[in-house]
């Protein structure tokens, strides 16, 4: 296995496979990067010399991913419940914050929205507390 | 693999078996027939051995490589036993070429008129590579400088890997250039050290003396990846522009030089097969643009892999029918488009077999177990209709079951 970037790679993947193990690159991000690298499609990670890991290392180092788009994928859903919007509030209350419906289905929504707002807790949400799920701690 | 031996058999099925057969039960077990077949060579690529099996010589296989046959060839060898293949009228046809293509000392009328590349073509199954394999056979075995590549699709199917060049907006492959080179210094190599270099050659930073042969820069291109690109250009301008040695150059599914690749810019943009260097040394020598001044430059298409057939060539190899228009007016009419057909090379179709080739090929079949039926006139000729003359076809129709 490969370490690159806090994250083990498996060496026998093909390399294109291998960078969607990261948290924020897809398939399509990870073929860009092979071509702006110039690694042809059957390249394994463990073919690549250490110049073109480095290569790689680099441009990974460029982009947000892993922690750091977490961080900002959270911080995104705390502003808006900071400054009050709508689907802060649908987040805080952990429904659906695209418009769905609620009558039935909305499972995903109650399950994974308001976890990111579940972590962090600061006084301007104390006086919403109302709103907030009932699974919430901060109750 | 028990072959060869006097206890060796194999199973119906055309397996060889390495369990010991000696009292085995005939209706599973077949003895190995041992068929004495001659080796393709100059000596017996003649009329004779026309509809005749020959055996490919072992050392041109090892030099092309293991795994590295074009199309099914590979696995048909395995179960014949044997590298053998049918010699054909059309055989003799572009060995008769070929040797007026190498003897070809110019006369005035002959050499004013510009060589043009061959290409062979016909449908899937037809016998193309076989026919280009036979031909590069024929040639390393006539001294000739063959550079062959059984299969170009690994030039462009991103399998191998590439890198920008430094100098220019070409994309580079040292490893498949290596490896061709590898390839001719292994089928060329007496040939190669009679052409001398003729004057010095600088690559890289090492310069070769003019007294050097041209074996010595293929041997210096091996060693160093990086030039190897540079070694295969210099390679083909001093063996084209020389007539001591006739020169082959024959590239199987020749028709990815004009396709697109599996490869992509920096930019992730699709990469024309123009764009890599290996592919534009051999470009202009199929668009006319360059020529031998002894040998001949053939290739074979593959519909094997449709994306990497252009659909304007395949157009163009094989147009639709077209009416010739009556009306002068509608004729001379710009804005009538009518399908190009013009192609820079010259096209040799691959026909269907005949009835005796057809029969050859079914007594081989018969002779190496593959089928275990007598092979009788109406057999033939039923499955030589039915196959519609193709090989591919009469070989499936005889092997499957149902």
């Amino acid at each position: 296995m490969l370490h690159l970037l806090g994250v083990n790679l498996p060496d026998q993947k093909v390399v294109s496979v291998a960078l969607t193990y990261f948290y924020g690159i897809g398939p399509t991000t990870a073929r860009k990067i092979c071509s702006r690298l110039s690694f042809h499609k059957e390249c394994k990670l463990s073919e690549l010399t250490e110049g073109q890991l480095n290569q790689l290392s680099g441009v990974l180092s460029e982009m947000t991913i892993e922690n750091d788009l977490k961080r900002q994928v959270s911080a995104n859903v705390q502003h808006l419940r900071q400054i009050g919007t709508y689907v802060g509030k649908r987040h805080a209350m952990g429904l659906p914050v695209h418009g769905q419906n609620t009558r039935n289905n909305a499972r995903t929504a109650k399950k994974l929205n308001g976890k990111l707002l579940r972590k962090y807790s600061t006084t301007s949400t104390t006086a919403f507390a109302m709103f907030q799920s009932p699974l919430s701690k901060h109750v | 693999m028990a072959e060869g031996g006097s206890n060796s058999k194999k199973l119906r099925s055309g397996t060889a078996t390495a369990v010991n057969t000696v009292g085995a039960n005939p209706e599973y077990y077949v003895s190995n027939v041992q068929t004495n077949l001659r080796t393709l060579d100059e000596s017996t690529a003649n009329d004779a051995h026309i509809n005749k099996f020959m055996e490919i010589d072992g050392a041109f296989l090892d030099g092309i490589g293991k795994g590295h046959l074009p199309g099914v060839l590979e696995a048909d060898f395995k179960l014949f036993g044997r590298p053998a293949l049918l010699y054909r009228k059309l055989t003799q046809q572009l060995v008769d070429q070929l040797a007026k293509h190498a003897g070809a000392e110019a006369t005035a009328a002959a050499a004013a008129v510009p060589k043009r590349a061959s290409v062979i073509d016909g449908k899937n199954g037809a016998g193309k590579s076989a026919e280009l394999m036979k031909l590069a056979s024929v040639a390393a075995a006539s001294g000739h400088i063959v550079i062959y590549a059984s299969s170009t699709v690994s030039w462009v199917n991103s399998s191998r890997p590439y890198a920008p060049a430094n100098d220019s907006d070409l994309f580079v492959q040292h490893e498949v250039t290596m490896d061709l080179l590898r390839s001719v210094a292994s089928l060329s190599k007496e040939a190669l050290g009679k052409v001398p270099l003729g004057k010095s050659v600088v690559v890289g930073k090492k310069t070769l003396a003019a007294d050097k042969t041209l074996a010595d820069l293929v041997e210096f291109g091996i060693h160093t990846p990086s030039l190897a690109h540079d070694v295969l250009e210099n390679l083909l301008a001093i063996a084209s522009a020389q007539k001591q040695v006739p020169v082959l150059i024959a590239l199987d599914s020749v028709n990815t030089l004009w396709c697109a690749t599996s490869y992509t810019d920096q930019q992730d943009v699709v990469l024309p097969a123009s764009r890599l260097r290996l592919v534009n040394a051999f470009l202009p020598f199929f668009e006319g643009k360059a020529a031998v001044a002894s040998g001949w430059v053939v290739g074979a298409t593959s519909y094997v892999e449709p994306r990497f057939m252009p659909k304007d060539l395949r157009l163009k190899l094989n147009p639709p029918p077209m009416v010739p228009l009556a009306n002068a007016d509608v004729a001379s009419d710009p804005s009538i488009a009518r399908p190009a057909s013009e192609v820079p090379f010259e096209v040799i179709k691959v026909d269907r077999l005949s009835a005796d080739e057809a029969q050859a090929l079914m007594l081989f079949y018969h002779k190496t177990s593959v089928i275990s039926t007598p092979v009788t006139n109406a057999l033939v000729a039923k499955k030589w209709v039915f196959a519609d003359g193709n090989p591919r076809e009469i070989f499936k129709s005889v092997t499957t079951y149902f």
